[in-house]
């Protein structure tokens, strides 16, 4: 269990300077572009997690949680990672229309590798739980009300963008590019999923606290 | 979801059915470990098919099992 409490922090500290990179480092280190460097390194630590998965005991990953709130906990992460990079990159939807937008593109093409790795980690998460039960009715009953949050936080930030929309002078609107608002569209349906998986895991942490 | 009006003697039943894991008894009913720790607690109330289904786990009735706690 040691070398599983090594290994954990030592992948939070690669995805700290990984998610730096990504974000707020300079854009080119040594000749490489951070970006690129940075989602490598995050995706790297994915798969780290990926190993240390793989070889915990399934006993030791049943007893710390249900399935249903290890999937809540991996989605959390990624998709906050998620929206924490989107919206750093918002801006680079704004320079020129979709082919020629090399910004941009790099942008998608980071967020379908994070979704890759998502999968795939969830996908062994699965594999080493086989046989046992996945959800029952009180992860049911948890997954509907956070549901409600995850379905509340989407329609907050549709009626927000609508309402900026309809209530800003159309001078400034420049910004709002067809690209744009459809990127702010993407952005609230992230923050929905957001939402509802942070719910998720507070009502199991809640659950565990025994609180009323 | 949490904290009920619920009394129940799960952990009664299985230390009395030769210490019965939680994770064996989880298993016999169909749900996770974490409901079993959950019920036992006192922080969930079960549906009544649950209930059902842990009182023929241990073999006795459902009231045997679950009793309603009077409000004080």
């Amino acid at each position: 269990m040691k070398g599983w409490e090594i290994g954990r922090w030592g992948l939070i500290v690669l995805a700290g300077v990984a998610l730096w990179l990504l974000l707020a480092g300079p854009g080119r280190l040594f000749g490489w572009d951070t970006g690129q460097l940075g989602m490598v390194l995050l995706v790297g630590s994915a798969w780290g997690l990926l190993y240390l998965v793989s070889r915990l005991p399934r006993e030791a990953l049943a007893r710390s949680a249900s399935p249903a709130e290890w999937k809540a906990r991996v989605g959390a992460g990624f998709t906050l990672i998620a929206v924490i990079y989107f919206l750093s990159k918002m801006h680079v939807f704004n320079d020129a229309a979709f082919p020629h937008n090399h910004g941009a593109s790099a942008v998608g093409r980071n967020l379908v590798l994070l979704l890759i790795a998502w999968t795939i980690l969830s996908q062994v998460l699965a594999s080493r739980m086989k046989g046992v039960v996945e959800a029952d009715e009180r992860d049911r009953e948890i997954a509907v009300e956070a549901a409600g949050w995850g379905r509340g936080a989407l329609i907050f930030c549709v009626i927000g963008i609508a309402v900026m929309l309809g209530f800003t002078p159309a001078t400034r609107l420049d910004w709002a590019t067809p690209l744009m608002i459809g990127n702010l569209l993407v952005f609230a349906l992230m923050w929905g999923w957001l939402c509802e998986y942070v719910a998720t895991l507070a009502y199991y942490w809640r659950d565990r606290r025994g609180m009323a | 979801m949490s904290g009920t009006t619920l009394l129940n003697q799960i952990r009664r039943f299985r230390f009395e059915r030769g210490e019965m894991t939680q994770e064996a008894l989880a298993q016999a009913c169909g749900v996770t470990r974490q409901t079993i720790i959950a019920l036992e607690a006192g922080r969930y109330a079960p549906s009544l098919e649950l209930a059902f289904r842990i009182a023929r786990a241990f073999g006795v009735g459902v009231e045997d099992v679950f009793q309603w706690k009077e409000a004080e």
